[in-house]
């Protein structure tokens, strides 16, 4: 067969099937990448090569899909992932205005349009721009996350103490909101050295072992409290035309091209963090440009974070994806690059056109099913899904984590504190006292 | 200017001292987070601290179970009464009506200096992310209307809308004019000394002591001549005065850049006692300056780590890196914007809602 079709064949599989794992609440594509992954690892042992143009293009079409429409749980099953909390908010506010559809299809705009965004504007002059901002950034990694973590946490501002007379009470009712901020981004930040220092998860899995506590501290959270507090879902329209212009998409680009751009770039900053920084920087207010913007600061994140591995001149590996396919093939050449960008072409083209009709289907189950239900359901499948890949163990990491994760939901603070699991220990690891802290832990 | 605006000139102004670059690339971040963390300083110990202390003379909590517009108004007119007669500064909090977990009673304040009166409407009920719940817009009719007995002078052009957590504090400031007229200082408890360049210094001060403590007596032995003894002072206490110096500058590009918009800052306090009016070439959650902020702090910020680099494989200058990565990319999307708008007219909506105080509430 034409290397052409191989590719293309490859590309719109990895798409299709990662689109239809997006809808499934709980379950990551990285997960599914990390079994094919040791499949293919197991077949070269075995003396069957796969050639690079049937797997590279199948995992980019992957990576694709699951950013395009990961966007249908996250925002009508009330699931996300990390860097899907931000769409959740204005989103669920769209379901629960009977707009659901309508959100979730102004999100895949944005991805779409950040799949221009990476195919005309990054892909260009990334081999040309982006090795020198490597040169400049690359000792300065560690305080540029320091000073993300600064941020979140002195951004985050009281939201109680509004009545009553001044004084110690109001000020304690105030800060009881920013000190579980506080807790949440420090408990998790422990759990994040005892699980990346010392992972109690078993070694064969060991690539999932951050999963079960990411889906306690984000996912089961979420599905919890739609159990218990859900309000009624307003029955669903299907609009044939969204509200949105070139203008909107353009402001959209600006800011979640920023945001998904840096999380790609930076280590341990991921999707949920870069949109809150560039929706800071942009201070866009249009809710539709928020919920686009998210698109597509989606789609950069885990496609560009992917594509940095293709850049020539670059080596560059950001995301879970990257070191994976690294494991697999390292891509050098100018071909890897424009393969890898007519893969995202391809692959964003199918998975937009995916997107109508499997958000209508998941529109249909949740009119069919009570929304209480299909938490319950989205819950029952992201601890089936813990507990096959990583067992008990994972489970009892997931239990804690959700612990953790549920600080924010109770006290109203930020979710995006939780990320401490990852910050905190990178920044330390890279500012070089990491080991300091999990000596005295006594991790190692 | 918005918290992101501050915090990351806050950076770029750290970022000058070749200190804090010496020092990020031994692994000590500490000048970059002081940079940050001073730039938005200020308006973290408004909105974090001293504002659950700021004492208030008249509360305005309406009863949930009796939502009364007209109590609202009396009560008002009540504070107005009180600075006129007793001629003093008078601080009335605005308190938000909480009516469920996630929902709040909205309610809007004018002062008709014609009629003499204050006008109280309640509005819709809102959600915590400020969205009218659909329904609810004439759930509360009726428009309270109170005398006053001063005319109430408004400057500053923030709207008195009232809604999610927290409701805004309004001070009522006699004039000493004939007319017994009354200055209404919004959020008076906001940019008051924290919003001071002395405010700044002083700071830097504490952590210079703080340094030159923690560093110990120097031992300058064996050097002779003052410049020595100087040199020898300025490494042992290195840390003290490089610290002073980021704070200082940190906490007073804060300052700066909020005297751009309308509130303006108390910039040398104590020596000055009031805000001193801002040159009002922005408001502060406006999109684009704040962008553009942000943009050239990033900028600024990559210039000085790639001039530290000894001997860089990649040349450059500052005016090929600004059109690279400003003049360039903001003419294509000005030329974009132009094209996707050009023919439709666009009807600013001016939101006079103090931008700071609400961005503080959807933190």
């Amino acid at each position: 067969m034409e290397a052409f079709w191989m590719v293309l064949i490859s590309c719109v599989i990895g798409t299709v099937i990662s689109s239809v794992i997006s809808c499934l609440p709980g379950l990551h594509i990285y997960n599914v990448m990390g079994a094919m992954v040791l499949g293919l690892l197991a077949l070269e042992t075995g003396g069957t090569m796969v050639p690079p143009e049937i797997f590279v293009p199948m995992m980019i079409g992957m990576v694709v899909g699951w950013a395009m429409l990961n966007t249908i749980p996250a925002v009508l099953l009330g699931a996300p992932d990390e860097s899907a909390m931000f769409t959740v908010l204005p989103g669920q506010k769209y379901l629960l205005s009977g707009r659901g559809y309508e959100g979730t299809m102004i999100t895949a705009v944005g991805g779409l349009a950040g799949a221009f965004f990476i195919i005309f504007v990054l892909g260009p002059f990334a081999p040309k721009y982006l090795p020198v901002a490597q040169e400049v950034l690359k000792g300065h990694m560690h305080w540029i996350l320091w000073v993300i973590i600064t941020f979140i946490l002195m951004s985050e501002w009281p939201k109680g103490g509004n009545r009553g007379p001044a004084g110690w009470a109001k000020f304690y009712d105030a800060w009881k909101t920013l000190l579980a901020g506080l807790a949440t981004f420090f408990l998790a930040g422990l759990l994040g050295f005892i699980i990346l220092t010392r992972s109690p998860v078993d070694h064969e899995v060991a690539f999932q072992n951050i999963m079960p506590a990411f889906v306690g501290l984000f996912a089961i959270p979420w599905c919890l409290l739609n159990m218990i507090s859900a309000a009624d879902v307003p029955k669903q329209r299907v609009v044939k035309g969204l509200e949105v212009d070139g203008d909107l998409i353009l402001r959209s680009v600006w800011s979640g091209g920023l945001g998904g751009g840096l999380a790609a770039y930076l280590p341990a900053v991921t999707g949920g963090v870069g949109g809150l920084l560039a929706g800071h920087a942009t201070a866009q207010r249009d809710e539709r440009i928020f919920i686009m913007g998210q698109g597509v600061s989606k789609f950069v994140y885990y496609v560009g974070s992917f594509m940095l591995l293709f850049v020539p001149g670059l080596g560059l590996t950001r995301g879970g994806g990257a070191w994976m396919m690294k494991t697999l093939y390292v891509p050098t050449t100018y071909s890897d690059y424009y393969l890898a960008l007519g893969s995202i072409a391809i692959a964003s083209a199918v998975a937009y056109l995916m997107m109508s009709p499997l958000a209508r289907m998941v529109l249909w189950f949740i009119d069919r099913f009570n929304y209480r239900h299909v938490s319950t359901f989205a819950l029952v499948i992201i601890i089936v899904m813990v507990l096959a890949v990583t067992g008990w163990v994972g489970m009892f990491i997931a239990v804690v984590s959700t612990g953790i994760g549920l600080l924010p939901v109770l006290f109203g603070s930020r979710r995006l504190n939780c990320l401490g699991i990852l910050l905190l220990p990178m920044a330390c690891n890279m500012a070089g006292f990491g080991e300091v802290i999990t000596r005295w832990l006594r991790l190692t | 200017m918005k918290g992101f605006t501050h915090f990351m000139s806050g950076v770029a102004v750290a970022s000058f001292g070749p200190w804090a670059i010496d020092a990020a690339l031994a692994g000590n971040p500490i000048f970059f987070i002081l940079g940050g963390a001073c730039g938005i300083l200020p308006d973290t110990l408004d909105f974090k601290f001293y504002r659950f202390f700021y004492h208030h003379d008249v509360y305005v909590e309406p009863d949930p179970a009796n939502l009364d517009p007209q109590i609202v108004a009396d009560e008002i007119a009540r504070a107005v009464a009180m600075a006129h007669d007793e001629n003093r500064y008078i601080n009335l909090k605005l308190s938000s009506v909480r009516l469920g977990a996630d929902h709040w009673q909205q309610y809007n304040v004018t002062f008709d200096n014609e009629k003499k009166e204050v006008v109280v409407t309640f509005g819709p009920v809102v959600n915590t992310g400020q969205v009218p719940i659909p329904g609810t817009e004439d759930l509360t009719t009726g428009v309270g209307r109170a005398p006053i007995k001063s005319r109430v002078i408004q400057t500053y052009d923030a709207a008195l809308k009232v809604d999610i957590f927290d409701g805004p504090t309004i001070g009522l400031k006699p004039l000493g004019n004939e007319e017994g007229d009354l200055d209404l200082e919004f959020l008076p408890w906001h940019r008051e000394w924290s919003h001071s360049l002395t405010m700044g210094a002083f700071l830097g001060l504490l952590w210079m002591i703080g340094a030159m403590l923690w560093a110990g007596l120097p031992v300058l032995e064996g050097l002779t001549g003052w410049k020595a003894i100087l040199g020898g002072l300025f490494t042992h206490y290195s840390v003290a005065w490089q610290g002073f110096i980021t704070i200082a500058a940190c906490y007073g590009i804060h300052v700066i850049e909020d005297q751009l918009g309308h509130m303006g800052s108390n910039i040398f306090y104590p020596f000055t006692k009031n805000r001193t009016p801002g040159l009002q070439w922005m408001h502060s959650g406006d999109g684009l300056p704040n962008f553009l902020t942000v943009w050239i702090s990033c900028i600024l910020i990559f210039w000085n780590l790639h001039r530290a680099i000894p001997e860089p494989t990649y040349h450059f200058s500052l005016l090929h890196l600004l059109m690279v990565a400003l003049i360039i990319p903001g003419l294509i999307m000005g030329a974009l914007h132009w094209l996707f708008t050009r023919g439709t007219r666009v009807d600013a909506i001016v939101d006079t809602t103090d931008d700071e105080w609400s961005a503080s509430k959807a933190g």
